[in-house]
């Protein structure tokens, strides 16, 4: 049975994989700073010791400790690792999330967009291509971890009843008498599909306050948590697609400062919606991805004015991928012993975008509806060692 | 040779309605209807806001259209009533005048030519914010003096040096690849509004080999770049040959992709009216009088209920600043790159963002074009349920649209001079007498309290929220 949801955490900014996934507590401190690594429930799959709770759930994730591509910029690397594509030519490609989303819509008829991103855009390109805007994620802004989640647009307006709002939408109706409504239709379709939305109860996905203080505090009181909390409401609901953009991972300086506060949000929120989903009997129909666009240099760069910082490195890097036909506890690939360089069973994104669209369904060498009508192909083809079909379920 | 750039290119259904016959429609005159359809529209156009019995626009309609197309903004309420109202046979074309030689025309038609020259500072164009805002300038300086295309293009196709001194240097670098055959591809889309990689390969490489020159370095200075031709290598052609190219065998291509976008925003034809290609041949290249020549025509004249006009979801931009003006609402632009990071004020119009990469969450919302490839489908004018959803029941705006109706000014009136000024303001229209009927009645059925103290903002609400509003017609 193909995977019905998908989440996507991504680690903006590119997170070093030795304070992630990918610990070489035997190299020396010029790399790890000192820091070791710890056992899991899983025999022989160490994690970082910044991930406690992690650890306690590897049976249910899998690392892939040897990604790797070659683009050094943030921009570039994000395209690549979320197109599959290489950047330039004529094509812009959209995010593996549109295309999830447009490919999903035939089996979906939920009210919220088939594509949700907790609270904000990557920004520096267009997550939808060149797929039309009903692809396009449903942005949500606001933040998760306040008293009340607004996602201005689906809060019902302050004080009116369904009555009122019902006697609205009739004045609406008899205002707007301008040409022929059959004309319209496109714009009359998303107006009803609208105004369900309004009148239904799908906003309530967003309402947090319907989750008990322990569920909220099991993922931590923190905007990670509570966006992996709304993540894990949205795809219960049915939302195909659902990305949370967290930010904060570029720690060219300040490096080990930066990670600790980082991974111990992010270790405490994973953790929780790992075993939230498992324990809904969601994990089994819901991917669950981590990964920034690439990993961090190696060797600590304690010069001025790093004093103690990573840099971009894409040659080899870590993700983490979970659920939705992906079995757990494994380890795909390895690097060296400084995590520098790729050494076994190479992952390119292209075999890792691959491997989630073949367990949603959706076949990677398929073609891709564009607008130009050109005949190209979801991906392109996989490389030499192909997807990570060893994982599957 | 293939010519299927902009025809591909404007497949995506932005606009609605339009008939086959309307591409067909002479420019001048009165306009010929089959007798069917003129017993259609006079049965429709008793008493409509919108047409004359004949099928034609009627002023209200006229005046907002013009200033859409024209200003990228709907006209206020007193530019609106004085055209309405005037007995004067040339106010037409006084209007038309006008607004071609106004600010909001270069500020809008800019923002257009920003599009298709692919202004953006970030991925995957990377001109980088102070090429951005020098080239933006040199675009809009193009529009506003009415320059010659012919003469632009040779300008931009012989341009070298610094990305912060020389502007046109930057028609080189604001492409995706920076190869002979990026270029090449950016030149063709942009000149000829062929797609590279539709042409024959021998086509393909003969463009490419005009590009095999250039060559990009950067300086000491952050972000600055120089355009240079290669000195090691002067045996082949140049740019500048590309643009001989394009203006001597390729003339009447070159003319045609230019009018095709002419046409397709102004009248929303997919193949290029032959008559305007002439008249912007006869006019030296120019916009302006090819601009006049369409806004005075009958075609452009026409109703789009019955008489033919085909209607388009008004652009994101303009959409964002009709909403601001009207409610007095503060734009929220956002800027993660380009580092240093760039904030504009909140008042900033949105059709005067120089930077595509620049936004914020309405525009994206509806669908401004990304500015990577410099196509006309970058643009998404669909209606989405997203898109209705947050013009139904967005907090803030419906914040903002109290903002007109709750002020003491506006209530201490009779209801029925209100809704005549809500309709002024949104629809450049006054309300007929069966809508006011209709509403009044709606109004005193109403229970005493909330609900009637809210009616007016609740009409604002449902005007914002029409077809008639949101549309382009």
């Amino acid at each position: 049975m193909a995977a019905k949801s998908v989440i996507e955490l991504w680690l903006w900014g590119g997170p070093s994989q030795l304070e992630t996934f990918d610990p070489k507590p035997s190299a020396s401190s010029d790399y790890n700073n000192g820091l070791k690594a710890i056992d899991t429930v899983v025999p022989g799959m160490q994690v970082h010791e910044w991930w406690p709770n992690l650890a306690k759930c590897t049976n249910l994730c899998s690392f892939i400790r040897s990604m790797t591509h070659p683009h050094f910029g943030h921009e570039t690397a994000t395209y690549l690792m979320q197109t599959g594509r290489n950047p330039g030519g004529g094509d812009v490609y959209p995010a593996i999330g549109a295309v999830v989303a447009m490919m999903k819509s035939k089996t979906y008829s939920g009210d919220l967009p088939p594509f949700v991103i907790l609270t904000t855009a990557k920004g520096r390109f267009s997550e939808v291509g060149f797929l039309g805007d009903q692809y396009a994620p449903l942005v949500t802004g606001g933040n998760p971890n306040t008293a009340k989640f607004i996602v201005d647009g689906f809060v019902p307006l302050g004080g009116l009843t369904p009555k009122e709002i019902g006697r609205r939408f009739d004045l609406l109706s008899s205002i707007d008498n301008f040409g022929n409504p059959e004309a319209f239709r496109e714009f009359e379709a998303a107006g009803k599909q609208a105004r369900h939305i309004i009148e239904g109860d799908a906003a309530r996905t967003f309402d947090l306050a319907l989750e008990s203080d322990a569920v909220r505090d099991r993922y931590g009181r923190t905007w990670i948590g509570q966006s992996l909390l709304a993540a894990r409401r949205l795809v219960e609901y049915g939302v195909p697609y659902v990305t949370v953009n967290m930010s904060g991972w570029d720690s060219h300086k300040r490096h080990f400062e930066t990670m600790k506060q980082r991974t111990a949000e992010t270790d405490k929120a994973i953790a929780a919606l790992l075993c939230d989903l498992h324990e809904r009997k969601l994990l089994n129909q819901t991917i669950l991805w981590v990964s920034g666009e690439f990993g961090r240099t190696t060797k600590i760069d304690r010069n001025p004015p790093w004093n103690g910082g990573r840099n971009h490195y894409p040659r080899c890097f870590s993700s983490l991928v979970a659920g939705g036909g992906f079995r757990g506890g494994c380890v795909v690939g390895e690097s060296n012993e400084t995590a520098s360089l790729v050494t076994k069973r190479p992952v390119t994104p292209v075999d890792f975008l691959g491997s989630i669209y073949e367990l949603c369904g959706i076949d990677p060498d398929g073609p891709m509806p564009n607008p130009a009508g050109k005949k190209i192909t979801v991906l392109p083809p996989a490389s030499r060692g192909g997807r990570l079909r060893e994982i599957y379920a | 040779m293939t010519n299927t750039g902009i025809s591909s290119d404007v497949s995506r259904r932005a606009f609605i309605g339009g008939s086959a016959a309307f591409a067909g429609l002479p420019l001048f005159g009165a306009v010929p209807q089959k007798q069917k359809d003129i017993a259609s529209a006079e049965e429709h156009s008793l008493n409509s806001p919108w047409e004359t019995p004949s099928g034609d626009a009627t002023p209200p309609v006229l005046v907002r259209r013009l200033f859409l197309d024209l200003a990228g903004r709907i006209p206020t309420v007193e530019e609106a009533k004085e055209f309405v109202k005037s007995k004067d046979a040339a106010c037409r074309a006084k209007l038309v005048d006008r607004l071609l030689a106004s600010d909001s025309f270069a500020d809008y038609w800019s923002m257009r030519f920003c599009d298709i020259l692919r202004v953006k500072s970030e991925f995957p164009i990377n001109l980088w914010p102070n090429a951005v805002y020098v080239y933006h300038r040199r675009i809009r300086d193009f529009v506003k003096k009415d320059e010659p295309w012919d003469a632009f293009t040779r300008a931009l196709l012989s341009a070298t040096g610094s990305d912060f001194r020389d502007a046109e240097s930057n028609f080189f670098r604001a492409t995706a690849r920076r190869t002979p055959e990026g270029l090449a591809e950016a030149a063709t889309l942009t000149f000829l509004g062929e797609e590279f990689a539709e042409l024959p390969p021998e086509t393909q490489k003969e463009y490419a080999k005009y590009f095999r020159r250039v060559r990009i370095k950067t300086t000491r200075e952050w972000k600055e770049e120089i355009v240079y031709l290669d000195p090691s290598d002067t045996s082949g052609p140049t740019p500048v040959a590309f643009a001989d190219f394009l203006l001597g065998p390729a003339r009447d291509r070159f003319a045609a992709a230019f009018v095709k976008r002419v046409d397709w925003w102004l009248l929303g034809l997919k193949t290029p009216n032959p008559a305007h290609i002439n008249i912007f041949k006869k006019n030296g290249f120019r916009l302006k009088p090819l601009v006049r020549v369409i806004a005075l025509s009958g075609a452009y004249g026409r109703g789009s209920v019955t008489g033919g006009f085909p209607c388009r979801r008004i652009d994101a931009e303009v959409l964002d600043d009709m909403i601001c003006d009207l409610t007095g609402a503060k734009r929220d632009y956002q800027s993660i790159a380009p580092e240093p990071f760039t904030f504009l004020p909140p008042d900033r119009r949105s059709i005067l963002i120089e930077d595509g990469s620049i936004t914020n969450a309405f525009l994206l919302l509806f669908g401004r074009p990304t500015r990577d490839t410099g196509h006309l489908s970058e643009r998404h004018n669909e209606v989405t349920a997203k898109q209705r959803l947050f013009l139904f029941n967005s907090g803030k705006l419906f914040q903002q649209i109290g903002r007109i109706t709750e002020s003491k000014a506006f209530r201490n009136r009779p209801m029925g001079e209100i809704l005549q000024d809500l309709y002024w303001r949104f629809l450049s229209r006054p309300a007929s007498d069966s809508e006011t009927k209709m509403l009044l009645t709606h109004f005193y059925g109403l229970p005493k309290g909330g609900a009637k103290w809210r009616f007016p903002k609740d009409v604002a609400w449902s005007l914002l929220n029409t077809r008639e509003f949101l549309y382009q017609h």
